[in-house]
């Protein structure tokens, strides 16, 4: 039966996880930590796209989360020594205005600089500043001061950020989908046998399908965020789920078409266990599950989500009972999957 | 400059700067006070013509407007907020204690302009809490919330940098002057100038000055701003004001001993206003010619302000040189 004051033993982690940087295509401090922590005798390999998996055996469902998270790529130095930039990931430019960020595998911080409001004309104060014009300033004179430092191709993450706040609350960057690792990490300390792909490259498209066509498990069930946009002057439908509402298990998707059975059996299950659920409002987003049931001749997936406030943003807000709810349902699914 | 930006104080409460700046001035002023509108002010005893010098304590942040069901609150901008940085900011709320919350950001999926910057309407704070009202009371002020941090070089950022780099000016150059003799000096870290400036012109009324210094940041130039509206360069050293509303003795006098002593500078020229306490504290009362000297700054009034501490040093020396001349003309 559901706990609602369960607190899962590794729960502290979170901060860890989330500070730690992982932009696509460079999950190596992430998977390198998971693996420190991983329960002793985990059976795991590394493959050559970068997921991680865990205990990939005779399995039949194999349960994912990803590690990457959205980010910045510097394209290019300038003569003044600033850092030209593009997205990893869908961001927003409105979110990372004036924030800092850690450049590199040295972690140089530095500063996404825009020009002051004062000196701009009336119009363009009502426009963000084009994405072309923005820089990340780290305090370098000129491009040699620079290009000692860092070199184009290298990845930047924001500030972390983790603060816990209001009841039950917590703001950081990269909980997509570090909460994710979090309660697979957490399902294998607690479990025998089960089978995790920490899966990279997410955000950019998905390694996952690779994994899974090595492991070609019955089902698959993904652990992830999603957005909830649960804020005042947003009604109805259009709030897709709340913080709070407890695990989001979507039908369906903007990459997937979510297996039906799995789908009702997550849903009774939750209902059977007291365990607080809640459908997606809205079909939007997409996750490793866009590339998985696809993989294979095909795997039936099922998601679970942790719902969030400012997704792919370096304040991205969760609340903890949510996570509990996600863990105690992935955990009570994988059981009743694997006891046939 | 870490315990300076640590302290909270947007403009009308500044309790907090206020305190920690007090207790930095204590070091060097015996008579500091706080006076009726909450500026910080102390005196330096010396010959020679008594000089003001002003910076001001307050910050740029937002004030709660109205509450919302689910722990969220409706604001408004306290000074010239920048409405285009706040998506996905951290913030502390100075309720009937200090919370955390976050602003959030639009969500994707509804209809947006991604090119818009958001619209102060349209701006929430995310509390967290079942009942904000009793917590964070209407007219509380929220600032920004970014962590002090050291860049390349002597680069350095964090929010409040405008003006609490001018009140470090101000500290450093007391402690330059020491012993030494100099004029006497009324010191004022002045509230709410970016509301207004209504603190610094209260204030130097009681000062019963002859002139007065007063220091802020200014545009440091960054790509995208033209070089003659953000003339400062970060690490090219104090900015001396030259305008119509400033006084020119004083302003050439600046220059001229900038050059003699080695201190690096550049001359900010303006039409007429300059947008800091200088404007006000020739409202005051009593005839009060004016100088200003600006630190060069990069992401005004955003959470990312940026200044180059060796800005702040040649800020104080040229003070120090100044005060130390005219204390002994």
């Amino acid at each position: 039966m559901y706990e609602e004051q369960y607190q899962p033993p590794h729960s502290h982690w979170l901060e860890e996880l989330c500070a730690l940087p992982g932009v696509s295509g460079r999950e190596g401090p992430v998977r390198d930590w998971i693996i420190a922590h991983l329960p002793a005798g985990a059976a795991y390999r590394v493959d050559p796209l970068g997921n991680l998996i865990v205990n990939g055996g005779q399995e039949k469902v194999m349960l994912c989360a990803h590690m990457d998270e959205v980010g910045l790529i510097v394209t290019h130095i300038t003569d003044e020594g600033l850092l030209k930039f593009d997205h990893v990931g869908g961001i927003e430019r409105a979110a990372y205005l004036g924030r800092q960020v850690f450049v590199g595998k040295n972690a140089l911080p530095g500063v996404i600089g825009v020009v002051p409001v004062h000196l701009l004309r009336a119009e363009a104060k009502k426009q963000l500043p084009a994405q072309e014009s923005l820089c990340i300033d780290i305090g370098a004179d000129s491009r040699e001061a620079a290009a000692r430092l860092v070199k184009p191709g290298d990845t930047a993450t924001f500030e972390p950020g983790f603060t816990r706040f209001g009841e039950g609350f917590v703001q950081s960057k990269a909980l997509d989908d570090r909460v994710g690792c979090l309660i697979l990490l957490e399902l294998l300390w607690q479990n025998t046998g089960l089978c995790a792909v920490f899966s990279a490259r997410e955000e950019v498209g998905g390694a996952a399908a690779a994994a899974a066509f090595a492991l070609r498990p019955r089902c698959a069930v993904i652990i992830e965020t999603t957005t909830a946009s649960d804020l005042p002057g947003v009604s109805g439908a259009q709030r897709v789920c709340e913080l709070g509402g407890g695990a989001v298990v979507p039908f369906m998707d903007r990459g997937t078409m979510y297996a039906r059975e799995l789908y009702e059996r997550a849903m009774s299950l939750a209902k059977k266990a007291g365990i607080p659920a809640q459908t997606k409002s809205v079909i939007a987003g997409a996750n490793d599950a866009h590339t998985i049931h696809t993989s294979a001749g095909g795997i039936p997936c099922i998601a679970i989500s942790v719902p969030c406030r400012n997704l792919h943003s370096p304040g991205v807000v969760m609340r903890e009972s949510d996570a509990r709810a996600v863990f105690q349902l992935a955990d009570l699914l994988w059981k009743e999957l694997t006891a046939q | 400059m870490r315990t300076l930006t640590a302290a909270a104080g947007v403009s009308g409460r500044e309790e907090d700067a206020a305190e920690t700046a007090a207790r930095l001035l204590r070091q060097h002023c015996g008579d500091v006070r706080r006076d009726a509108l909450g500026s910080v002010v102390g005196t330096r005893p010396g010959r020679g013509p008594r000089i003001l010098l002003d910076a001001h304590l307050d910050q740029i942040g937002m004030a709660v407007v109205g509450h919302e069901p689910g722990g969220f609150l409706r604001v408004a901008p306290c000074g010239g907020m920048d409405a285009r940085c706040v998506a996905a900011q951290s913030v502390i709320i100075h309720g009937r204690r200090d919370f955390r919350g976050i602003i959030p950001a639009a969500p994707p999926h509804l209809k947006h302009d991604g090119e818009k910057s958001p619209e102060w309407n349209d701006i929430l704070i995310d509390t967290g809490l079942s009942d904000a009202a009793a917590e964070i009371p209407l007219g509380s002020r929220v600032s920004l919330c970014a962590p002090p941090r050291r860049l390349l070089g002597e680069r350095f950022t964090a929010p409040s940098l405008d003006d609490r780099t001018g009140v470090a000016a101000i500290l450093r150059c007391l402690e330059l002057l020491g012993d030494k003799p100099a004029c006497p000096l009324a010191v004022q870290l002045s509230v709410q100038e970016e509301v207004g400036g209504a603190g610094a012109r209260a204030a130097a009324f009681r000062a019963e000055a002859d002139e007065a210094l007063v220091v802020d940041v200014s545009f440091a130039w960054a790509p995208g701003a033209a070089r003659e509206e953000a003339q400062g360069t970060l690490g090219g050293g104090v900015m001396i004001g030259v305008s119509p509303t400033l006084d020119e003795t004083m302003s050439e006098a600046l220059e001229a001993l900038a050059r003699r002593n080695n201190i690096p500078y550049t001359i900010e020229v303006m039409s007429g206003r300059t947008g800091t306490n200088a404007d006000r504290i020739q409202q005051s009362g009593p005839a009060l010619p004016c100088a200003l000297l600006s630190i060069p700054l990069r992401n005004m009034h955003t959470a990312g302000e940026i200044v180059d501490l060796r800005d702040i040093e040649s800020t104080a020396r040229l003070m120090a040189a100044y005060l130390t001349e005219r204390g002994t003309a």
